[in-house]
């Protein structure tokens, strides 16, 4: 299959071909795919997957007003410039790479977090490639100040080598070595302790080196012998670092008196001539590594599908393969051709009819199976995504930036072209908004160092929807808000259509204005439509419809 | 995971396979009676899971080995069962070992955390399937039922791994309902701003909106979030039953006043008042140093609740409708490393029960002379699950059926250990 891809220079684009290999297992398969979305599902969709918000009433309403044939096309365009998709994307790399651990000694050693999302936020604004993005992370000391924050991903795991091990094999290369620690893994034929520790290898000899007040660095030493011992059979291994499917890679040999750069002392952070840790970050970010540009291919790919090719996604091996190995191969492909270009990589995917397609059902079909990638699936929004939709819903975040901007036109009228990227400044702009919900984004996050995949609605999630007083606030009409500017529109076809631009980002059904004007007609002062408009905004706000991306 | 299955969907067991399960665990005079009959005079069945997280070990519990190179400082003692003997930092348990049973020959082979809390729980290695809690809370549903089936009592913290995607696919119903540190879950009460009028139409507005979006779409995670708020509506309705105030203050002295103690009272309380299953986690069993040290502090918690509890479940007649299962995620290492400290176990090691449907005063295989090795009657984990299955009345070789796909509830390659059932 692969064979009949043309790689000329009139290849057809990445989306095309997804297009195609989907389809032809579709046929094979015999199931014959939903319609494409409408421009309301596709304008929630892709504003939750891009910029991880839903859009405004205005945007949606523009769009489905927009006649132009490339619209979509154009608003991907402008998703993926604008400054929320830098700030979305640290987000979601933030809970893949940290999984929201926390360090054991807390702030007094860890990256504070502003800090590190700005080091993701920059790297995902200026389009970082993968490759050069993991290098950051695995070759840093602490020692760069401009890449100090990339030290977060040892920190949050108190730079103990086997978590460090288990998830450089899971988020970097897409293999969960974990059973493998202490012998041949009984049930996945393909992980070998000896791969495990053949990561290990390249990161037991680094080190947590307390600084204070605050921040921490890495020493590392400059020889030790990477043992092993297999649990079942109790015959041991030695091994120089290696990585899965890959050749061992001998350490230069020591010198006497030359072993450090540095030498280690109580209180003096000892610095190798030769750095095991150095070498896997020059090492692993390649595409010759195996796993490497598949793994990231299958990640971006199911942030947008919502299931990877490859599914868990940190599962692969023979007994598990890809649902479509032919595409998982051209998408590696590409990523290699474009050097891991992952605002690209996206662009492709989401043009695509495969993303495009709708969660709604012929009447008469079955089940789609999820694997088939016929049906757009339902997805819960992440917890981010649900704080800054809610927000957004609600009006709250149109407030707040008017409000920004009437109190900056009064202190510096004659500041314009600030020398601060976009990003950056709505990061600063967003801090009052955050603040504002940390509540919310507390209740629908899971435990720390657990991934985040699936949707597992909790009753605790539903009790904080209805009773918690930290939420009310931000439901109740304020001068400004979405419920005030209902309650001052007299038409009630006007304030359904509001309510379900803002937060549905769709107009209502008819059934949905019967009920309404059921609710409004008989009311006559502003007052007394306060309730039922916020009974309106909240009911929707807790629908199913609201609460998944779909 | 079990975190990582979605999928979720109302599962159909018929309530008629099971009850016949139940039947045939009876015996076969129980099957010649009419059905009805037997709906009216079974007693409701219920399990309390002990969960001894960070995995406790074996050699200063259920299988001592003193004065051997591995077994550690302590001695062992004698107890009710002749010829029985237990570590002496258990001394309130040795009384009432004839009414315990011990599997010491367990090898589950997992010395992790995550994997080994959810294999531990659901019998299996593969993710995606129901804790045991949550198949409970599923198999032993009755129409009448409104409170969650299944509540989890844990300490609040990072390092809480215990809760590893409980339901799977059985989905958000069955999901533990945690309760953190003793506290209630949290907004149990509707705010006093909040009209009943307002709430009402939220509700209304809410559920006439899922209506029209389910139609022609995937239902599973539809009906999975629905029903979060189903039970939060019962939850609300009957917050008294997490009041521990309710609960003499003998009882609170006796149960112990530390927080193992007070989890298990609200655990009595919970079972009381019609929660199928409820999971009580005592943690910080992971002495991978000072060993001896940390056991003795522990052990002293279990050992004195434990006792309380069975007693008090005895006491007012629940503990032959509720079986107690108390596990861990993995032993500990025969070797004592540097520290003082034992590792991750999972080749040899114990579990106990107590209560419903297990034969009281039996103490299941043996390990080797060191405890390094199981030396008779090797369990699988497998096999625990279709016991606790069977303990309660479930034909663990039945299986979910979800949406057109059928799911043994148990592992087909493992089978309950006849010798231990009543």
């Amino acid at each position: 299959m692969i064979s009949a891809i043309s790689t000329a220079a009139d290849a057809p684009s990445l989306h095309q071909q997804i297009d195609t290999l989907i389809s032809q297992r579709h046929s094979e398969l015999k199931v014959v795919p939903t319609a494409i979305c409408s421009d309301a599902e596709f304008i929630r969709r892709v504003h939750l997957d891009l910029n991880g918000v839903i859009p405004s009433a205005e945007v949606t309403r523009a769009f489905l007003e927009n006649s132009a044939t490339d619209k979509r096309q154009k608003l991907i365009d402008d998703l993926l410039a604008s400054p929320d998709y830098a700030l979305h994307m640290a987000r979601l790399f933030d809970v893949m790479l940290t999984e929201r651990r926390i360090a054991a000694g807390g702030n007094l050693y860890d990256v504070p977090a502003p800090n590190w999302r700005e080091y993701l936020a920059e790297s995902f604004a200026s389009n970082k490639p993968w490759d050069q993005l993991v290098r950051e992370l695995l070759a840093g000391d602490g020692t760069d100040e401009k890449l100090a924050s990339a030290l977060k991903f040892y920190l949050v795991r108190d730079v103990a080598p086997h978590q460090l091990t288990r998830d450089v094999g899971r988020l970097f290369l897409g293999v969960d070595l974990q059973c493998a620690q202490c012998h041949d893994d009984p049930h996945v034929v393909d992980y070998r302790q000896s791969d495990y520790f053949g990561i290990y290898a390249f990161l037991e000899r680094s080190k947590m080196h307390p600084l204070s007040p605050r921040g921490a660095q890495l020493a590392e030493t400059a020889a030790s012998k990477t043992t092993f011992v297999s649990v079942f059979t109790t015959r041991s291994g030695e091994t120089s670092p290696r990585l899965p499917g890959g050749e061992m890679i001998a350490d230069p040999p020591l010198e006497k008196d030359k072993e450090y750069l540095v030498k280690p002392e109580p209180k003096v952070r000892g610095v190798p001539t030769y750095s095991r840790r150095l070498k896997l970050a020059e090492q692993l970010p390649r595409a010759g590594t195996l796993g490497f540009t598949r793994n990231i291919a299958n990640r971006l790919w199911a942030i947008l599908l919502g299931r990877g090719l490859v599914h868990p996604l940190d599962l692969h091996h023979a007994a598990n393969p890809p649902s479509h190995p032919e595409l998982l191969a051209v998408l590696e492909r590409w990523m290699v051709e474009n050097h891991y270009d992952i605002k690209g990589f996206l662009r492709e995917v989401a043009i695509s009819d495969t993303y495009q397609r709708s969660s709604l059902m012929p009447a008469d079909s079955k089940d789609l199976s999820e694997k088939s990638f016929a049906v757009a699936p339902l997805r819960g929004l992440s917890a981010e995504q649900l704080r800054w939709s809610v927000l957004q819903a609600t009006g709250r975040i149109e407030l707040h930036y008017a409000r920004l901007d009437a109190q900056t036109k009064k202190t510096s009228p004659l500041s314009e072209a600030s020398p601060t990227p976009a990003w950056k400044e709505k990061i600063t702009r967003n801090e009052a908004l955050e603040r504002q919900s940390v509540s919310l984004v507390a209740a629908f996050t899971g435990l720390p160092g657990q991934p985040e995949e699936g949707f597992q609605p909790v009753v605790d999630q539903a009790l904080y929807l209805r009773n918690s007083t930290k939420l009310l606030p931000i439901l109740q009409e304020d001068s400004g808000t979405l419920l005030a500017r209902l309650n001052q529109m007299s038409d009630i076809q006007s304030v359904a259509d509001g309510l379900y631009l803002s937060v549905l980002s769709r107009l209502p059904t008819e059934d949905e204005m019967a009920e309404v004007r059921q609710l409004l007609q008989s009311i006559k002062t502003p007052k007394e439509r306060r309730e039922p408009l916020q009974a309106l905004l909240w009911g929707l706000l807790l629908s199913s419809e609201f609460r998944l991306n779909h | 995971m079990a975190g990582r299955q979605s999928r979720t969907a109302a599962s159909e067991i018929s309530r008629r396979a099971w009850l016949q399960g139940t039947a045939a665990a009876l015996g076969a005079g129980a099957i010649e009676q009419p059905l009805r009959a037997e709906v009216s005079t079974l007693s409701r069945k219920q399990l309390l899971l002990l969960f001894l997280s960070g995995g406790a070990s074996q050699f200063e519990t259920w299988d001592p080995k003193p004065g051997t190179k591995t077994g550690g400082p302590f001695r062992a003692i004698s107890t009710s069962l002749p010829g029985v003997q237990i570590g002496e930092l258990l001394p309130h348990t040795s009384k009432i070992m004839h009414r315990l049973t011990v599997v010491r020959s367990l090898n589950s082979n997992i010395p992790d955390h995550f994997q080994g809390h959810y294999a531990m729980q659901s019998g299996r290695i593969a993710p995606g399937y129901p804790v045991l809690g949550s198949a409970v809370a599923k198999l032993l549903e009755r129409s009448e039922d409104v409170l969650p089936g299944y509540v989890s009592i844990r300490r609040d913290g990072p390092k809480a791994y215990t809760d590893v995607g409980d339901a799977g696919f059985l989905g958000a119903k069955y999901e533990g309902v945690r309760v953190v540190n003793n506290r209630p879950p949290e907004n149990l009460v509707q705010p006093a701003a909040v009209k009943p009028t307002l709430a009402e139409t939220v509700d209304r507005i809410r559920k006439s909106n899922d209506e029209r979006f389910r139609r022609g779409r995937d239902a599973a995670p539809i009906d999975a979030y629905r029903t979060t708020f189903e039970q939060a509506q019962a939850l609300m309705d009957r917050r008294e039953i997490f009041d521990l105030t309710k609960e003499s203050g003998a009882d609170h002295e006796q149960y112990g006043k530390h927080e193992f103690g007070q989890n298990c009272l609200l655990a009595r309380r919970l079972l009381q008042s019609g929660v199928t299953c409820v999971k009580v986690t005592h943690f910080d069993w992971d002495a991978h140093q000072d060993n001896f040290y940390w056991h003795q502090i522990r052990c002293a918690e279990f050992d004195r609740t434990l006792v309380t509890l069975l007693d008090d479940l005895e006491r007012r007649g629940m503990l032959e409708h509720t079986l107690v299962v108390i596990s861990g995620e993995m032993g500990r290492t025969p070797q004592i490393n540097k520290l003082g400290g034992r590792d991750h176990w999972g080749r040899a090691w114990s579990v106990a029960m107590a209560g419903c449907g297990v034969k009281p005063g039996v103490v299941y295989g043996s390990t080797n002379d060191l405890g390094t090795e199981v030396k008779d009657k090797p369990v699988k984990l497998g096999d625990l699950f279709h016991t606790y299955l069977r303990a309660v009345g479930i034909d663990s070789s039945a299986s979910y059926s979800i949406g057109g796909q059928t799911n043994p509830v148990a592992d087909p390659a493992a089978k309950p250990i006849g010798e231990l059932l009543a």
